[in-house]
C-alpha cells in the first residue's frame, strides 16, 4: 500500500468525528460557566461594607420564617428560636428589651420580644405556636451575643412547639433560605426607595437605583415612620395571621377561568 | 359500606363532587364549549361520511394535522411524565416532587386523548384493537410497538396516579396498596416512553423518499427522543405558570413556595438538553450532507426552525437560568415548544410530500375538531385538579414518611 493516500473528510466521515471533538470542547466550558458560582465579589463587597445577599449569614440547617426569625429543633425536641441576620445588618447593633418568661404559652403571630437601637424599637413576632420553656436572658445584660451570633449564642427563647411541623411547613430552609434572603434584599431596596421618598425631604438619601447596592445599616439613618413601615413590612404584625388562606395579588384569578 | 375523608358515605360524596366548583360562564368557557360541541357534530359526521367529508387528506397525503399534531406533538409534550418521574424516583431529586402528581395527571390524559385522536384518522378504527388481541397482530410494522406501548404506557400512568384519586375517595388501604405500586409503575413507564417516542419517529422512516431531506434521516427516533426531553419539560414550565395563575386557591403553601425553583432548576436541565440536540441536528446535517439544500425556501425555513427556535430558546435558557430571571425561563419554554411544534409538523406535515403538487393544508373543520380535543383535555384537567389532591397536600392519614 506504498504511496497510496487517500484523504476525503467526508467519505471517511471525518468531518462528524471533527464536530464530535468541537462538540465536547465547547461542552465543557457550557457545562462550567452555567454552573459558576460567583464567589470573588462576595468578598470583595463584604470589605467595602456593602450589604449584599452573599454578605448574610444563612445556616442551611436553620428554618426561616418570612418574618426574619428563625427556629431550629433539638434533639430533645425543644425549639430554640431567634431572630436573623437580615435585621442586624439593615439596623445595626441592637439591644434587647422585654422578653417573655418562661411557662408562658405563645402563639404563632404573639409578641416574642421587643429590641432596640438608639432609642427606638421594633417587635419580633413568634414563628411557632407551644410553650417558652427557657429565655436567654443574658441577652439584656450582654447584647453583643445577639449581634454577634444570632443563630448560635443570640438564640433568644427555648420552646416546646405544639404545632411543629404544620407551623414549619411554609418556613425556608437551606438554598431556599438563600434565595429568599436575596429577593429580601431586592424588596427592602424598593422598600426603602418607597419610604423615603414618602418621609423625608431629602432627595440625596434616594440613591438607590437598579443596580445600586446598599451600604452596611442602612435603616440607622433613617426617620421613625420608615422604621415603622419596615416593621409592617418585613418583621409582621400581630393582624398578619388572618384564619384563612388568602389569594394573593394575583391579575386573572379563578373566577377567570 | 364506604366512606368518604369526612365519614360521609360514599355515594352522596360522588354527587356533590360532580356538581361544578366554580362560575360556569367564565371566558375560558365561553370559548371552548361551542368549539367542544361543534367538534363533535364533526366527529359524527367524520364516522358517518368518512374521512373526506371533513379533512383534506387525500392518498398522497393520508396523514394529516390529527397525526402530525395531536398524536405526535402532543406525545411530545406529554414526555415530562417520564422525565419528571425519573428525576424524582430514579435521581431522587426530592425538591420536584410537588409537581410530580400535575405532570402525571397531564401526560395521562394527553395519551388517553390523543389515543382517541388517532382513532379519528384512523380509516377502520375498529380494526385498531388488532396489535392487542392478535387478529393479525401487524409485528411487522412499527404501529405494533406504538399500539402496545400507548395501552402499556398509559396503564403504568394511571397506577403512578391512582393514590391520588384513593386520596381523594378517602380508601386508606387502596392508598397504601398504589402508593407501593408507584415506584414499579415509574420504571415500566420510563423504558416505555423512552421506545415510544423514538417509535413515533421511527414511524417515518419508511418514508424516506416523501420528506424532504433536510427532515429525513435515519436518525429521526433518536432525534424525537432527545427533542421529547426538552419539550416535555417546557410544557411542565409552561402549564405550571399557568395552574399557579388559575389554580392558585388549590395550591398548597408548600407547592406555591416551591414553584420558581423548580422552575429554575427545569430551566437548566432544558438548555443542556437542547445543547446536545442542537449538535445532534448538525451532525446529522454533516452525515447527509445537506448543506446543498440549505439555499432554498425549504432550506430557510430549516434555519429558522433550528437557529430561531432551538438555538435560540437554548441560549435564553442558558442566560435566564443564570440570572435566575422567572419571566425569561417562561419565555424560553413557550419558544422551545414552538420550536418542537414546528419540528414535529415539519417532519410529518410541511416537509412531507412538500413537492407534491396539491400542498396538503388542514381544513377549518380538522382544526376545530384538534382544538375541542384539545379542550376537552383542558375541562378534565381542570375537573380532576378542583377535586383531588393534585396541586395540594395530600390528606393527613396519606402522608408518607419520606414527605
Amino acid at each position: 500500500m506504498d504511496g497510496f493516500t487517500y484523504n476525503n473528510i467526508f467519505e471517511t466521515k471525518g468531518i462528524e468525528y471533527v464536530a464530535i471533538v468541537v462538540f465536547f470542547a465547547i461542552l465543557i466550558p457550557f457545562w462550567i460557566v452555567l454552573n459558576r458560582q460567583v464567589k470573588a465579589t462576595k468578598q470583595l463587597q463584604k470589605k467595602l461594607g456593602i450589604l449584599t445577599a452573599k454578605a448574610l449569614r444563612i445556616p442551611q440547617g436553620i428554618f426561616f420564617n418570612k418574618d426574619h426569625t428563625w427556629a431550629h429543633m433539638d434533639k430533645a425536641g425543644l425549639a430554640r428560636v431567634g431572630m436573623d441576620d437580615f435585621i442586624l445588618h439593615l439596623i445595626g447593633n441592637v439591644t434587647v428589651k422585654r422578653m417573655k418568661k418562661p411557662g408562658d404559652a405563645i402563639q404563632k403571630g404573639d409578641f416574642l420580644a421587643e429590641i432596640e437601637h438608639e432609642g427606638i424599637s421594633l417587635k419580633i413576632y413568634s414563628p411557632i405556636s407551644g410553650e417558652i420553656i427557657d429565655n436567654n436572658q443574658q441577652l439584656i445584660e450582654n447584647p453583643e451575643l445577639l449581634n454577634d451570633d444570632p443563630y448560635m449564642k443570640g438564640w433568644m427563647y427555648k420552646i416546646k412547639p405544639s404545632r411543629w411541623i404544620a407551623e414549619t411547613s411554609s418556613f425556608y430552609l437551606a438554598e431556599e433560605a438563600s434565595n429568599w434572603s436575596a429577593k429580601e434584599i431586592e424588596r427592602f431596596k424598593d422598600f426603602l426607595a418607597a419610604s423615603v421618598e414618602r418621609y423625608t425631604e431629602d432627595p440625596s438619601l434616594l440613591v438607590l437605583q437598579d443596580g445600586g447596592e446598599l451600604i452596611d445599616h442602612p435603616l440607622s439613618e433613617l426617620p421613625p415612620e420608615v422604621w415603622q413601615d419596615f416593621q409592617h413590612s418585613f418583621l409582621g404584625n400581630k393582624s398578619k395571621y388572618p384564619h384563612f388562606r388568602g389569594l394573593g395579588k394575583q391579575e386573572y384569578g379563578p373566577e377567570y377561568f | 359500606m364506604f366512606k368518604d375523608n369526612d365519614g360521609n358515605s360514599i355515594m352522596k360524596f360522588l354527587k356533590r363532587e360532580l356538581k361544578p366548583k366554580a362560575k360556569l360562564l367564565t371566558p375560558f368557557n365561553l370559548i371552548s364549549i361551542p368549539i367542544i360541541l361543534l367538534g363533535l357534530g364533526l366527529i359524527v359526521i367524520r364516522f358517518w361520511k368518512g374521512l373526506g367529508a371533513i379533512t383534506n387528506l387525500t392518498q398522497e397525503v393520508p396523514w394529516g394535522l390529527w397525526i402530525g399534531f395531536d398524536v405526535v406533538t402532543g406525545v411530545a409534550f406529554a414526555g415530562g411524565a417520564y422525565v419528571v418521574t425519573f428525576m424524582v424516583y430514579i435521581l431522587n431529586m426530592k425538591e420536584y416532587r410537588p409537581i410530580v402528581r400535575v405532570t402525571v395527571l397531564n401526560g395521562f390524559l394527553a395519551y388517553a386523548f390523543y389515543t382517541g385522536a388517532l382513532l379519528l384518522d384512523l380509516g377502520r378504527p375498529w380494526n385498531v384493537v388488532n396489535p392487542i388481541i392478535g387478529n393479525n397482530f401487524g409485528t411487522s410494522s412499527v404501529l405494533f410497538l406504538v399500539a402496545w406501548h400507548f395501552l402499556l404506557y398509559m396503564l403504568a400512568e394511571l397506577i403512578e396516579f391512582s393514590p391520588a384519586i384513593a386520596e381523594w375517595l378517602g380508601a386508606k388501604r387502596a392508598t397504601k396498596i398504589l402508593s407501593g405500586m408507584t415506584i414499579g409503575a415509574v420504571i415500566f413507564g420510563i423504558t416505555l416512553s423512552s421506545l415510544h417516542q423514538s417509535g413515533l419517529g421511527a414511524l417515518y422512516l419508511m418514508a424516506k423518499d416523501k420528506i424532504h431531506p433536510l427532515w429525513y434521516s435515519e436518525f429521526i427516533p433518536v432525534l424525537f427522543l432527545v427533542s421529547s426531553v426538552f419539550a416535555g419539560l417546557s410544557m411542565v414550565i409552561f402549564e405550571g405558570s399557568i395552574s399557579h395563575k388559575v389554580f392558585y386557591d388549590q395550591m398548597s403553601e408548600k407547592n406555591i413556595k416551591s414553584q420558581d425553583g423548580i422552575i429554575h432548576g427545569l430551566a437548566k436541565i432544558c438548555s443542556v438538553a437542547m445543547f446536545a440536540y442542537f449538535f445532534l441536528q448538525f451532525l446529522v446535517f454533516l452525515h447527509d450532507r445537506n448543506w446543498e439544500y440549505l439555499n432554498t425556501p425549504m432550506g430557510y425555513w430549516f434555519l429558522v426552525e433550528m437557529i430561531g427556535f432551538v438555538f435560540t430558546p437554548m441560549l435564553l435558557f442558558f442566560y435566564s437560568y443564570r440570572l435566575n430571571n422567572i419571566f425569561l425561563i417562561r419565555l424560553a419554554a413557550v419558544l422551545t415548544m414552538i420550536g418542537v411544534i414546528l419540528n414535529r409538523l415539519n417532519v410529518t406535515v410541511i416537509g412531507f410530500r412538500w413537492d407534491a403538487a396539491t400542498h396538503y393544508i388542514p381544513s377549518w373543520m380538522e382544526i376545530v375538531v384538534t382544538l375541542a380535543v384539545i379542550f376537552t383535555e383542558i375541562w378534565i384537567f381542570r375537573w380532576v385538579v378542583r377535586r383531588m389532591p393534585v396541586l395540594r397536600e395530600s390528606p393527613v392519614w396519606a402522608k408518607h414518611d419520606h414527605d
